[in-house]
């Protein structure tokens, strides 16, 4: 007789309970109420499936072998048998290896019991119907096939004589899974007269290719197999004896490995994969900022579907550069890392209908932007790992054909940051700077859970694209701050449960974490200086320094960006960073401070220039009028027929009027290519700035953990306040059965006749005395539908004909009609 | 931080900061695959495009070579995607082979079997390709090489051509190193050698080099390596004629071997010398000269000033495709950017050499740019001030305040050959008057213009002026000073060959001077700065002078 799993996990002391809920953290979401309870949860289908699906495939195979060598009559196997199937193909793996894999499977409880009499979980057959791929045992299917299978010779001969199109097929199956279907009619004897031959086509492509599959039914190699009543279509089955014959040549459970395939490449210079992926990591914070600065000049409204309009994306990508899948990555990842949010538009601020909201920056771009290159590249990335936003989709069409955008909730997939961590996972743990190809990274991710990992070439595909785009990887290896910042996530979340009051993190508090710190050594330095040159380009040989890049945006034009960049000084620009407030003098000494080359005599007289020329015009507010103390450059404005529309009006030799606004004379003005200068009632000149626009600040998504669908990690102190509490449950469950015998069987033991007076009246002593005494008091009873039952309570009162009393298991107060009372026993 | 002497920009510019000790072994290393864009003083700028990285392909380059001297040299890291995209479009050239079967004559053949099947369906090729032969090759129909070259690179997949020449009709021309008719003996520069044997190696293509550092050599020299009937395309018949010269001075070539194609006259010779105009020429719709091409069995094609060849050209260049083409240029930018029919029609690049070095091996004489700013009279200035907008610059470029400072200019180097070029008649015969010298325009004949030419050569004449039509390939050797008094807008081309006339080497190594007048605060300043921006990207550091220090003597400073 085998125990139940339950009796087993009773038995268990409590540290290995609590190792199983640590192991399958599923099972404690709600709490169980008693250890029936816990195991019956253990056993469900779903929960089965969870434990299976983190397996690798070397355990899922010593699983299967489990499966296949159970005894038939009483469903057990034994860790010696599993070793026996495990190593009886021509490359066993190691015994200790099989051992291992037989202990990570007991400690999952999927299998249990002692070392000689283990059972399987039963739900295991469900998740997966055939253990190693190998179909069911013939006697099952088919008692002819069984006959055949019954004489190994026969079946032999019968294998040999198949035809190489057959042959083919049983291969194929017998690699697994075990079944095919065939097209309709195939298994059917053709027409007469169109008897033909068995075709030595290769495939099992349907028409005349179907006539294989017949000829291994005829010969019950194959069994067909009804799914429901429909026998159109077929399909076939191969037994589990045919399977195992032909897996002479890889052993019974096919293929082992016991450990992960090996990757071709050699690892590449680490230094070059670092400079690589900084490389891009400098690229990735500049676009995005590009990003943003676009939109806050040009804020894109949403759709009333959600999302960024696929028109404006692609107007995004054309001004910053780039292609529209990484536009919209960029987006993404500032949209996570709180970067961009929406913006309430009140009113008709836009020219389009309906759209009354904008994304645009937030508050929080401004704290980024005050970051160091490399602190803003790791809020990006961890953004990016932890968002659940399946970038990819955008661009493709959903199930309605409806383009998917930007943003919208039709990106958004729950299991992304979990495949992320996955892929990256592979990556991390080759040696450093190993560059796996695609397909090397997908058989890594089948080998570590099959169950997974199927099926799901593209979304890692798409992980490892995004990852290098990212530069979280650089010459597809990961990157050493890649490795920090992923083994930073990843123990911040294991952490989170052990330190629930933050005590040891220091995300938050402002030093630059160990990833930021090993990008940061691999970015250029920031530089206060540049180089000027006689086609007045200005040439930053680096980042610039924050008061650098604020000069340098102010008086000239951005032409080349990257590791270094390119500046143009022009007339426009030195008369914008005249016009906001910088002197002739201020532009020259910025130059001769910041240059390390001699200053070519052009930009000299171009500053010069225009300084002399700048504000030689002058406009006011009052009247809009325009004066200027040359005489001839009234006449020039006042002559120039592009102002026309202005209508201006000769006031005095040095004076022109108009009625219009100030802002369009300005306008209108700087247009035709003068450079007027705004002045107010008292004649001195007013700046201009551009103001910012900004969205409220939104909270960036890296503070969730990295994977939302994984349950929290629960610390030891809970997870054996969770057992204690289950003990409990078990505890009262198991008194329950306990009751005496007085009160269990009162009523049956006399037969189903009436309580004997004397019992009632022992039972109302007894009731009342324990009222007195506060005392536990097993209650026997008849309910309503005449059913006996029994109660471990402490009664509380007794008047009315009732008894009231609390039953400590429920903590619920009970009513007792005292003529149903059948008995009463003072509990021990 | 390597500390190396490049900065590669995302945008796909490279800065080479020349001061850098390794900024020479760089240069080198980047120079077969990057176009230099910009030389000023400090930071070079280069820039990779497809047709440099194809370029660079098609002389045997490969992509991981570049990548390597990409990461070798730059300061920073070099952005992944960058390295990609390198990768990528390097790969992309010569998958598709143009070759010739043994039995079906020109085929498309493909070395990546996908490529094929995406360009045979792209409606561009329809009608270019004929049978398929087999899954890898496409018959072509041979008259279709040009255009099929020219549409696979617009496709992105350009072709290698290994289809071969015809070597033409043979005849006998050596160059004549050792001196002909009592001339002094003279040898080829080394770059120049080096420039014909990249070509020649190549099969076709084009040679880079800078005016004035002997274009018409490498010219000769590619001639005497074919030894066959030659066809030279070149912009007028001034420049036609000064070919004539160089060949007969510098090649075993004589008067009598050489024809020239022009508007005057129509001879078909071994070696023919027509112009672009007389080609393009049309008459009731039809281009009446075409037969030239045709004419005899050309081994080799030559084009002058490859940026400056007309559309209709490329047309019929297309059909030319099985001949040996050379062209010669002094940049590869073009102003209606057609660079890629260059470089599928002509073929690509074979040798460049950025100027300055060329001028430090001390080849072309250095220049000094000088701006020379002249104040408008409150007159001119009012009345630029209400002129209409098209005749402003006329107005401004034209002041008659100029011609004093023009003199001043002229008189500061009495012992030199000066140039004064300008680009209104009015001002030039205005500029002849005041300078009392010859002009040569539009309307001056050839006759007279060589004999102006010869006179000026000689040092008859001292100051010449001349229009626009100085612009182009004529030969004006020991001016020693140009001075410009207005240009066609902003034209860097313009400005190029302006700077070309005094570029020409001078016998005893003077310095030259190229002066530029510009009326101040006017939109002359502005074109001025545009293509003084030219000058300095190509290196030479221009100052900027008040006419009143031309003018006056200096006044005596008080210290």
């Amino acid at each position: 007789m085998t125990t139940s799993l339950a009796d087993h996990l009773r038995s268990l002391p409590d540290e290995s309970l609590a190792a199983l809920l640590q192991l399958r953290p599923d099972l404690v979401v709600p709490v169980p109420a008693d250890v029936s309870a816990l195991a019956i949860r253990a056993q469900s289908r779903v929960s089965v499936a969870r434990a299976l699906d983190g397996l690798d495939q070397f355990t899922l195979q010593i699983l299967d072998a489990a499966r296949l060598t159970r005894n038939p009559d009483d469903g057990t196997t034994a860790t010696d048998t599993v070793l026996a199937m495990a190593t009886a193909g021509p490359q066993p793996p190691a015994p200790t290896a099989v051992r291992a894999a037989v202990g990570r499977l007991r400690a999952l409880f999927l299998l249990y019991g002692p070392e000689h009499a283990l059972q399987v979980v039963p739900a295991v057959d469900e998740v997966a119907p055939y253990p190693a791929g190998l179909g069911r045992p013939a006697a099952e299917l088919d008692p002819r096939t069984a006959s055949l299978c019954a004489d190994p010779a026969k079946l032999r001969r019968t294998l040999l004589a198949a035809p190489p199109s057959a042959r083919a097929i049983l291969d194929r199956l017998a690699a697994g899974p075990p079944v095919g279907s065939v097209p309709p009619g195939a298994l059917q004897a053709p027409p007469l007269g169109a008897e033909d031959p068995v075709l030595s086509d290769p495939t099992n492509g349907g028409g005349p290719a179907g006539s294989p599959v017949r000829w291994l039914v005829d010969n019950r190699l194959l069994v067909p197999v009804t799914t429901g009543s429909s026998t159109a279509a077929g399909t076939v089955e191969l037994p589990r004896e045919v399977g195992l014959l032909l897996r002479r040549d890889s052993g019974p459970l096919g293929p082992l490995r016991t450990s992960p395939p090996r990757v071709a490449a050699a690892p590449r210079e680490p230094k070059a994969v670092d400079s690589a992926g900084a490389g891009q990591a400098m690229e990735v914070v500049r676009h995005t900022e590009g990003l943003l600065e676009q939109l806050a000049d040009e804020p894109a409204p949403v759709l009333r579907s959600g999302g960024i309009g696929v028109r404006d994306l692609r107007r995004l990508a054309r001004t910053a550069g780039l292609d529209e899948p990484m536009t919209a990555l960029l987006l993404e990842v500032a949209y996570a890392a709180g970067l961009a949010g929406e913006l309430e538009m009140p009113g008709a601020t836009t020219s389009r209908y309906g759209a009354d909201q904008q994304v645009l920056p937030t508050g929080g771009y401004e704290v980024w932007r005050a970051a160091s290159l490399a602190q803003r590249w790791e809020q990006l990335a961890r953004a990016w790992l932890t968002m659940t936003r399946q970038v990819g989709l955008v661009g493709r069409r959903d199930d309605r054909d409806r383009p998917i955008t930007a943003l919208s909730a039709e990106a958004e997939r729950a299991g992304v940051p979990a495949t992320r961590r996955a892929v990256l996972g592979v990556l991390a743990d080759l040696e450093p700077a190993t560059a796996p190809s695609p397909e090397e990274v997908q058989d890594l991710l089948d080998w570590r859970a099959p169950r997974r990992s199927r099926g799901r070439d593209a979304a890692h595909r798409e992980v490892l694209a995004e990852a290098a785009q990212l530069g979280v990887t650089g010459l597809g290896a990961l990157t050493s701050y890649g490795r920090l910042l992923l083994g930073d996530l990843t123990s911040t979340d294991e952490r989170n449960g052990d330190d629930p009051l933050g005590v040891h993190a220091d995300i938050e508090s402002g030093d630059p974490s160990g990833a930021a710190r090993a990008l940061d050594a691999l970015l250029p330095a920031p530089v206060d200086h540049f180089l000027v040159q006689a086609d007045l380009t200005v040439v930053v040989p680096g980042p610039p320094e924050p008061a650098l890049g604020v000069e340098l945006e102010a008086m000239t034009e951005l032409e080349s960006a990257g590791g270094a960049s390119v500046h143009r000084v022009t007339t426009a620009s030195v008369r914008r960073a005249l016009d906001s407030g910088y002197t002739a003098d201020d532009l020259h000494d910025v130059f001769r401070r910041r240059s390390r080359t001699p200053i070519p005599q052009g930009l000299t007289y171009l500053v010069d220039d225009v300084a002399r020329k700048h504000g030689g015009l002058r406009v006011g507010l009052a009247g809009a009028y325009l004066r200027s103390d040359d005489e001839t450059l009234i006449s020039e404005v006042l002559a120039d027929r592009r102002l026309e529309s202005l209508a201006l009006r000769r006031l005095a030799p040095t004076v022109l009027c108009t009625q219009y606004q100030v802002g369009r004379l300005l306008g209108a003005l700087r247009d035709a290519g003068y450079a007027p200068v705004q002045e107010d009632g008292t004649g001195s000149t007013v700046l201009t700035r551009p103001r910012i626009r900004r969205a409220p600040p939104r909270v960036s998504v890296t503070t969730r953990t990295l994977d939302p669908l994984a349950a929290p990690k629960l610390p030891m102190p809970r997870l054996l306040g969770v057992v204690e509490h289950i003990r409990r449950g078990d505890a009262a469950a198991r008194a329950a059965r306990r009751a005496p015998a007085v009160v269990r069987g009162g009523a049956a033991g006399l037969g189903g006749g009436p309580v004997p007076a004397h019992t009632h009246s022992e039972a109302l002593a007894v009731l009342q005395q324990a009222v007195r005494d506060k005392a536990l008091v097993w209650v026997g009873y008849v309910d309503a539908h005449g059913a006996t039952a029994s109660r471990l309570v402490k009664p509380v009162s007794i008047g009315a004909g009732y008894l009231r009393a609390e039953d400590e298991r429920t903590e619920m107060l009970h009513t007792f009609a005292l003529h149903r009372v059948t008995a009463a026993v003072l509990a021990d | 931080m390597s500390g190396g002497p490049l900065i590669v920009q995302s945008d796909k510019t490279l800065l080479l900061e020349i001061d850098h000790p390794d900024a020479q072994a760089c240069r080198m290393a980047i120079a077969p695959f990057a176009e230099l864009e910009r030389s000023p003083e400090h930071v070079h700028t280069y820039r990779l495009t497809p047709l440099g990285l194809w370029n660079a392909r098609a002389a045997g380059h490969d992509a991981e070579g570049v990548v390597d001297s990409l990461i070798k040299y730059s300061r920073y890291p070099v952005p992944h995607a960058l390295l990609v995209d390198v990768a990528d479009t390097m790969d992309r050239y010569g998958r598709l082979q143009l070759a010739n079967d043994p039995a079906y004559g020109l085929v498309l053949r493909a070395l990546d079997r996908l490529v094929l099947i995406e360009v045979a369906k792209s409606k561009k090729l329809a009608g270019m390709l004929g049978d398929k032969i087999d899954d890898d090759t496409i018959r072509v129909h041979p008259s279709e090489r040009g255009r099929l070259k020219q549409a696979l690179l617009k496709l992105g997949w350009p072709a290698e051509d290994l289809a071969g020449y015809v070597d033409g009709e043979a005849h006998p021309i050596e160059l004549a190193e050792a001196g002909k008719d009592g001339r002094k003996p003279w040898t080829l520069r080394s770059y120049q050698r080096e420039a014909v044997e990249a070509f020649w190696a190549g099969g076709s293509g084009v040679v880079v080099l800078p005016c004035g550092a002997g274009k018409t050599l490498v010219g000769a020299a590619a001639m005497a390596e074919a030894k066959a009937t030659t066809l030279i395309l070149v912009t007028n018949t001034v420049a036609g004629r000064q070919w004539k010269r160089e060949l007969i001075a510098r090649t075993s070539l004589t008067e009598e071997e050489i024809g020239e194609y022009s508007g005057e006259r129509k001879e078909i010779r071994p070696v023919t010398i027509a112009t672009y105009q007389v080609l393009t020429s049309r008459r009731g719709g039809a281009f009446t000269h075409l037969d030239l091409f045709g004419a005899r069995d050309w081994g080799l094609v030559v084009y002058d000033e490859v940026h400056l060849l007309p559309a209709p050209i490329f047309r019929f260049t297309a059909d030319l495709q099985a001949r040996r083409r050379l062209g010669l240029t002094a940049t590869l930018v073009r102003e209606d950017g057609r660079e890629g029919d260059v470089f599928s029609l002509i073929g690509p690049k074979r040798y460049d050499a950025p100027w300055k070095d060329i001028e430090s091996q001390g080849w072309i004489a250095p220049a000094e740019c000088t701006e020379v700013r002249v104040t408008l009279t409150d007159a001119e200035r009012m009345s630029y001030a209400t002129a209409e907008a098209e005749e402003r610059y006329r107005m401004a470029a034209t002041a008659r305040t100029k011609l004093p400072v023009v003199k001043a200019l002229v008189d500061r180097h009495p012992d030199d050959q000066v140039l004064v070029i300008g680009a209104y008649i009015d001002q030039l015969h205005q500029l002849g008057e005041y300078l009392d010298a010859p002009i040569i325009q539009g309307s001056t004949t050839n006759k007279e213009r060589e004999r102006l030419f010869d006179a000026f050569r000689t040092g008859e004449i001292r100051t010449l002026v001349i229009s626009k039509v100085g612009n182009f390939s004529i030969d004006l050797p020991e001016a020693a000073v140009a001075i410009q008094v207005s240009g066609t807008f902003g034209s860097r081309q313009e400005e190029a060959q302006r700077l070309g006339r005094v570029l020409r080497p001078k016998a005893d190594g003077r310095q030259a001077h190229f002066y530029t007048v510009v009326s101040r605060d006017t939109i002359d300043t502005e074109y001025a700065a545009h293509r003084q921006r030219f000058l300095a990207e190509q290196g030479y550091a221009y100052t900027i002078v008040d006419a009143d220090d031309v003018l006056g003597p200096k006044l005596p400073t008080v210290d």
